[in-house]
């Protein structure tokens, strides 16, 4: 089930309501909106429902192992054990193709090949997010950080179902305190979780897809039909596009977790207004890159151990970051540009001081860069869209509304922050009597914008 | 529980309501929508494959498109809001036209256009140069359409201009979002294409308007309909003799229950052809992927064996799809020369 979808707009209501309604029966509340998110997670495909109903399983009997366990040694076995439990399935499930096909083509270019069988593994939806977090909640177990949940609470902890197909990344210590008392129903953000869904709907549908289907798809799907006019926009128009789309699910997610009475992390801020690589990884995605700076880069040693270790365990941080996203080369080339920028940035620390607006224009280059690779998946296509890039003809795709929506949405983060959040807060303000109509027309305007081909799969659900 | 209070993220700052009203609000959203989108809601979960979300949305959608049948607010909301629609209005009974069907009664004539002039020997009738080539279906025509338009970009340049527009979750046999009859004319009238290539039945199965009734899937009389339906978008465009039509098979897919469909899909899109042999050409994707109607993930390409199947087992993955562009660009060159 996806949020911009007639289902969710059924579903949503009623579980809201007898959500709220059995709160204060937590032995009512916890059955329920475990079955209710599974629901969610199941309407695709029911088989998932079984995977994810594994994990929780196996996470628990590792997380309750290690915490019965004295000896430091053991404990860190059995955690190990679990993680790489976790990492098995993520490896199953997502890798698999990608070393039979790609790496099997690879090696068959130099005359050796691999004898495996091919398969054909439906990728669960959001399998690496329900996997990471179910990491982190071993792993906090482990630190001391955390108890080990009851396993009803676990299991709503990975299946909620604002979070489960595609984040954010809430950290089992963030999220399962807010399960051991009922919500407070006098304490409910319903203004601000409002304001979030109806901006997460306007950029998911009406901005991401508008631009993917008009300008980002056909560039990318076939370069050599374009020029660079074109080429060029299709790149700023994907920058602004993935932002939209997965910003705007963060949203919606954040949205409908605080109507429902709990709280998740910021994800994005002004991801585009970055001056640097650091800051970028600071505002975009932020539950994954804290994610992989606590249980990744530190226990790698850090900055701890001198400028070549440190760029070491930047670079295989960031190239894991990147095939965390999918199994293809283009994810692992965006995440190594990514550890390369970290790094070049770090030895020129101190040495060079360029002006703010010049840092500002190479970052955000760099970083569309990234998103070329990370778009094209396979290097043939990026190579043939950066060709593309310098061969001179006509703007084919250039419309007021395109470059409208693509400044609009980049020019938006490069002003100051503090107004435009004072802005939301206003509106957030409203009383629910015109919040409820402002979030109908909301809907009714975007399901307007929305073609005779239906609203596209967010891009991180594949994730 | 260790250092619990001070991990739980901050909420975004703003008033703290009750959890009543949120209820209001979503209430109040809801009932606005109701009011306001009744019909759409209905429409919507008619299109929607068979199922339990189908039944749900309808359970919803039937009593919602019942008061919005009542009130003249859908309208309202359509005349406001019609301009933001990407598309021009699709649905309708364009098939349900006169002409559309098959009439029973009188023999239909045969005329030149039945037979191929290939396979009689005979010298075909020079077509147009190649300038636009219109890729199009439901979903199936991904990736097809971007391994076709890569292949001719490659081949030719910039001279031949490659129309991708796939139209997903639509079906030939569902007409309440877009209606084929009534698309198919808007594309040719539109761009005119010399070569239109056609890969469309993810979403068939649903009963048609036939005989005074309603035919359910999959039997000969839906198939009747299916081919009639078929047979009037393969005149659109050939327009008259002038263009050419590459339709696609479908693979079958690995439910049971589709290959049903497909299989009444596939028989109906060989009849549908017929009256146009000389200018439509049915590319059998059903032998090349799943021959003697068993279904596989894996087949050998270029001597290696690969994936040429999606997950869903319905789809061709970019493997499959580059596979079926060949067969595609081969027929094309046959034509065209080029």
């Amino acid at each position: 089930m996806v949020f911009p979808s007639l289902e969710f707009a059924i579903f949503f209501p009623l579980v809201l309501a007898i959500s709220w309604a059995l709160m204060p029966r937590q032995r009512l509340w916890k059955p329920f909106v475990l079955a209710a998110s599974y629901l969610f997670y199941g309407a695709a495909n029911p088989r998932f429902c079984v995977l994810l109903a594994l994990v929780t399983l196996a996470n628990q009997v590792g997380a309750l192992a290690v915490h019965r366990t004295p000896d430091e040694r053991r404990r860190r076995l059995v955690t190990g054990v679990t993680v790489a439990v976790n990492l098995a399935v993520l490896a199953v499930f997502k890798y698999y193709g990608f070393f039979t096909e790609d790496f099997d083509r690879l090696l068959d270019s130099i005359g050796l090949g691999l004898p495996l069988p091919l398969l054909t593994i439906a990728l669960p939806i959001g399998l690496s997010f329900y996997i990471f977090q179910a990491i982190s909640y071993v792993v906090d177990v482990k630190r001391g950080l955390l108890e080990p949940a009851p396993t009803l609470d676990l299991a709503i902890y990975l299946s909620f179902f604002p979070h489960v197909v595609a984040g954010p990344i809430v950290r089992a210590r963030e999220f399962l305190p807010q399960l051991t008392s009922p919500r407070d129903p006098r304490d409910v953000a319903v203004g601000a979780g409002v304001v979030l869904i109806a901006l997460g709907l306007v950029k998911k549908v009406a901005i991401a897809d508008y631009l993917a289907r008009t300008v980002v798809d056909p560039v990318f799907g076939v370069p050599e039909a374009y020029a660079a006019p074109d080429v060029a926009l299709a790149s700023y128009a994907y920058a602004a596009q993935i932002y939209c789309d997965f910003s705007g699910y963060t949203d919606i997610a954040i949205g409908v977790a605080l109507l429902m009475g709990f709280v998740f992390p910021q994800n994005f801020r002004a991801p585009y207004r970055a001056t640097s690589f650091r800051e970028f990884w600071r505002r975009w995605h932020i539950t994954l890159s804290r994610y992989l700076r606590d249980l990744l880069y530190i226990p790698l040693g850090g900055s701890r151990g001198g400028r070549l270790a440190t760029a070491r365990n930047l670079m295989i941080t960031m190239t894991l970051g990147g095939l965390w996203h999918g199994a293809a080369w283009g994810f692992v080339l965006w995440g190594a540009l990514h550890g390369a920028g970290l790094v070049l940035e770090r030895g020129l620390r101190g040495r060079f001081d360029a002006p703010a607006w010049l840092r500002w224009a190479v970052v955000f280059h760099l970083v569309c860069l990234g998103w070329i690779l990370f778009r094209s998946r396979d290097l043939d296509l990026a190579g043939s869209f950066l060709s593309r890039l310098v061969e001179p003809g006509p703007a084919t795709l250039w419309s007021v509304p395109a470059v409208a929506a693509v400044v609009t949405v980049i020019g938006l983060q490069l002003l100051p922050e503090r107004p435009l959040e004072r802005l939301r807060e206003r509106v957030a303000e409203l009383s629910p009597l015109a919040l409820g109509p402002g979030l109908a027309g909301v809907i009714a305007v975007v399901g307007a914008t929305v073609p005779s081909q239906a609203v596209p799969p967010f891009i991180y659900f594949q994730f | 529980m260790a250092s619990t209070e001070q991990t739980i993220p901050q909420a975004p700052r703003g008033p703290r309501l009750r959890a009543r009203d949120a209820l209001v609000v979503v209430g109040l959203a809801v009932l606005l929508l109701v009011l306001f989108e009744g019909e759409s809601i209905r429409d919507a979960g008619e299109e929607m494959q068979p199922g339990v979300g189908r039944d749900v949305v309808l359970a919803v959608g039937k009593p919602a498109g019942w008061v919005g049948d009542l009130l003249p607010f859908d309208e309202a909301a359509d005349g406001v809001l019609g301009w933001l629609s990407p598309d021009d209005d699709l649905a309708g009974t364009g098939f349900e036209e006169p002409g559309a069907t098959t009439r029973e009664g009188a023999v239909p004539a045969v005329t030149p256009d039945s037979f191929d002039p290939q396979e009689l020997g005979a010298k075909p009738n020079p077509p147009r140069a190649l300038d636009t080539v219109l890729v199009t279906g439901d979903s199936l025509s991904q990736p097809l359409d971007v391994e076709l338009a890569r292949e001719l970009a490659a081949d030719a340049g910039d001279d031949v201009r490659t129309r991708r527009e796939p139209h997903i979750g639509t079906g030939v046999s569902k007409s309440g979002f877009v209606d084929w009859g009534k698309l198919s004319s808007q594309q040719v009238k539109e761009l005119s294409p010399e070569a239109t290539v056609v890969f469309i039945g993810a979403n068939e199965g649903f009963p048609m308007p036939g005989g005074g009734g309603e035919v359910e899937c999959c039997g000969p009389e839906w198939a009747a309909e299916y081919a009639a339906r078929v047979r009037r978008m393969m005149s659109t465009y050939r327009q008259g003799g002038e263009g050419r039509v590459y339709w696609l098979t479908l693979p079958l897919p690995r439910d049971r229950e589709r290959q049903e469909i497909a299989r009444a899909v596939n028989a109906a899109i060989e009849v549908a052809a017929v009256p146009y042999r000389s200018q439509v050409r049915v590319l059998d994707m059903t032998e090349v992927f799943t021959p003697d109607g068993r279904y596989r993930d894996t087949m050998a390409v270029d001597g290696k064996e690969r994936i040429v199947r999606e997950p869903d087992g319905i789809h061709l993955n970019s493997e499959g799809a580059g596979l079926a562009a060949e067969i595609v660009r081969a027929a094309l060159r046959r034509d065209f020369g080029r």
